[in-house]
């Protein structure tokens, strides 16, 4: 027998396609949003913050680190239940990308933060500057400066991570394949359209993120 | 329904040589494969870095998931058949060389110009030259974040539980299945991942920070 | 602006890549006949083994109950070993059409979206499915389903039959398989799960703490071994072999074997 290609029912499904399209690329922006304030916080704490603390993010780092998304994930959906936390498969999702993508974050950032030299923090201070303009300038923005290819990579492979959220029945692209899938039983048809606009959507963030770096980390600070 | 007893839990635990196996498989087969990106990354030739990058772009812009699925279902379509242990292999491996390619492209970059001019006027030719001057400075700075990646193809063979490949993750579904008891099984899981992940992180990091030390 | 018309460049190029792929794709595969079968001597066949006492495991870990039996059976007629290959619900198809097995004899609902894929033998076995919840939540019509969270099998016969009757307002949860759906409803992460009476059993032995009842009967299913829509001389093979052992008592002595009582008369083969 030979198979025989039929992409009609596949591209029939489209409206169903965009909206898991629009979840995935929400999910992705609200878990890089969340993430990065994590990453600042954490990177933030673990150059300057107390020794306990210190030790507490080193572990969580190095748990995330060293674990697979999968069992993460299913740990939250599953696991904590069974300890009187429950969410929802999507608030599931989100914290588990939360979860995962701060652990790189966190020493991305950190070593931004290290790579810049004690004695600019010196000169913001002897040019009046305050501790949080310090911070945001001085500090913060030549530390991304410095990491932005890491961030932004980690960034893609968080959104490419979306994809196994479909094992805890979130709603995005790829759960969206699997019902269509389960319609059609155009299986290749599906997982190739779904790949394709899961290279759209790394396409799609490349690009923005070229563009932020041009609009807002080249241009010297006014 | 099954008690969670000595046999499950040896099952799962014997399941490890799987995972091993396959990692080691996919990072022999990523390795050959990123060697030749790497390469073709820094060629000379326009067409074969334009061809790299591509592939590369590829790799790392869609999901291992779903390269996992093609890999298993794509060959079928041309009557060759793979089983989950071929196509997991195959596709770990392709997904490998992307990102191998691309660590080791950064890391032949960093050699200095200066070191590719001398070697060039010393009448050495591209072979040569690669493996005698360039490789053994790029192979030290390309240490790190190999074992780096080596930890997440580690933790990515837990998707060819997908489909349907018997390794540490899917031995787990497949006894949690059976017994229910989800959050006993995956956190053993989650340790045992742990404990085979840890020391190479910890490698990595060591030898980065001893290679920025040595830079300074 | 530039960045939008980028945006787009790059896109339409992964388009006209993705096009250029799926024409180049498209190749023949090979028929199964039962004479190849015995010339190459094993029947290769897909069954689950998350769903028992139908498609289990057994200790050794390898596939046991009522399909397995089927298919050793069969494999025993034409005279050649069976190969017996795990699937799951939503990748059972895939594996038919890619020539990965010869026939899935895997608790495979004989329904008319299906028939437009493969070929359906005449039913061999048969189940019950339900919307089970706690006798506590009231469901008496598929209109009580509004605001109820559910979970499923993605590609079961339940998600089609659930999909068809639930309001607006119903959270359906697909999950991978019937197990994590399981998982889901014992760690309360929905309310209901769209189940057959195999899983109840279960239920009520395990976890009667959950008080799961049925509620609303989805449909008697009837199932079918699948082949492939060429391999018209297996299903033919198969027909006879099915009658076969519903006569002479086979069948019957599996039923019994998994599910402790003889077997009733096989339904009829649905029509559409």
């Amino acid at each position: 027998m030979s198979y025989e290609f039929d992409f009609a029912d596949v591209f029939a499904a489209w409206p169903e396609l965009l909206q898991g399209l629009l979840n995935t690329l929400w999910l992705s922006a609200a878990a890089m949003a969340i993430g990065m304030v994590v990453s600042v916080a954490g990177a933030l704490g673990k150059t300057s913050g107390p020794k306990w603390l210190r030790w507490i993010i080193d572990e969580y780092i190095e748990l995330i680190r060293n674990t697979p998304f999968l069992i993460q994930i299913f740990m939250i959906y599953f696991g904590l239940p069974s300890m009187g936390l429950k969410f929802s498969s999507n608030t599931a999702a989100l914290i588990a990308l939360v979860v995962n993508v701060g652990a790189y974050g966190i020493e991305i950032i950190r070593a931004g933060i290290e790579s810049i030299q004690k004695g600019q923090v010196e000169a913001g201070k002897s040019l009046g500057m305050r501790p949080l303009q310090i911070f945001r300038y001085i500090i913060l923005k030549p530390a991304i400066q410095a990491v932005y290819p890491s961030l932004t990579s980690q960034f893609i492979l968080l959104m490419l991570n979306t994809s196994v959220c479909s094992a805890i029945a979130a709603s995005e692209l790829t759960a969206v394949a699997g019902d269509i899938q389960s319609r059609t039983f155009r299986s290749f048809e599906v997982y190739f359209i779904v790949t394709c606009m899961y290279l759209g959507l790394s396409i799609f963030f490349w690009t923005a993120f070229a563009g932020i770096e041009r609009s807002f980390l080249r241009k010297p600070t006014r | 329904m099954r008690e969670l007893g000595p046999n499950e839990i040896l099952f799962i635990l014997a399941a490890v040589r799987w995972t091993l196996l396959l990692s080691l498989v996919a990072f022999i087969g990523g390795a050959l494969g990123g060697l030749l990106i790497a390469l073709a990354r820094t060629s000379e030739l326009k067409w074969l870095r334009l061809l790299a990058n591509g592939y590369i772009k590829l790799f790392q812009g869609t999901p291992l998931l779903m390269q996992l699925f093609l890999a298993f279902f794509v060959p079928g379509l041309f009557g060759w058949s793979v089983d989950p242990w071929m196509a997991a292999a195959i596709g770990l491996s392709l997904h490998a060389s992307a990102f191998l390619g691309e660590i080791w492209r950064g890391a032949i970059e960093v050699v200095p110009r200066g070191q590719w001019e001398a070697a060039t006027s010393l009448g050495l030719r591209y072979w040569p030259k690669m493996a005698l001057v360039i490789a053994p400075q790029a192979v030290r700075i390309a240490i790190p974040p190999t074992i780096g990646f080596l930890v997440q193809l580690i933790k990515g063979t837990s998707l060819a539980s997908i489909i349907g490949f018997v390794e540490l993750t899917r031995a787990a579904q497949v006894i949690n299945n059976a017994t229910f008891r989800p959050f006993t099984i995956f956190a053993l899981v989650a340790v045992v991942y742990y404990i085979i992940c840890r020391p190479l992180s910890a490698y990595s990091k060591r030898m980065e920070q001893k290679l920025q030390v040595a830079a300074r | 602006m530039s960045l939008f018309k980028s945006i787009c460049r790059r896109s339409l190029g992964a388009l006209v890549f993705a096009g250029l792929a799926a024409a180049s794709l498209g190749a023949p595969a090979n028929a199964a006949t039962p004479e190849e079968i015995k010339a190459r001597g094993k029947l290769i066949v897909g069954l689950l083994t998350d769903y028992p006492p139908f498609g289990g495991t057994d200790a050794q870990q390898q596939p046991a109950g009522y399909d397995a039996d089927v298919a050793k059976l069969m494999a025993k007629s034409l005279g050649v070993q069976a190969e017996l290959v795990p699937v799951t619900g939503p990748n059972r198809i895939p594996y038919l059409l890619t020539n990965k097995v010869d026939v899935l004899i895997a608790t495979f609902g004989i329904t008319a979206e299906r028939s437009k894929q493969v070929l359906f033998s005449n039913p061999y076995s048969t189940l019950t499915i339900y919307v089970l919840a706690p006798k506590n939540l009231t469901i008496k019509t598929p209109e009580d389903l509004k605001s109820v969270s559910i979970s499923v099998a993605r590609a079961s016969t339940q998600d089609t039959a659930i999909s068809a009757i639930a309001p607006q307002g119903t959270q359906l949860k697909r999950f991978d398989d019937d197990a994590t759906a399981l998982q889901a409803l014992i760690s309360g992460q929905v309310q209901a799960m769209g189940a057959s009476n195999t899983i109840l059993a279960q239920l009520n032995k395990d976890y009667a703490q959950l008080n799961m009842e049925p509620k609303l009967t989805l449909r008697e299913q009837a199932n079918g071994m699948a082949f492939r829509k060429s391999d018209t001389a297996l299903a033919a093979y198969a027909n006879n072999f099915i009658a076969e052992i519903e006569k002479n008592g086979e069948l019957s002595a599996i039923n019994q074997r998994w599910f402790g009582i003889p077997l009733n008369k096989l339904p009829p083969m649905p029509t559409f």
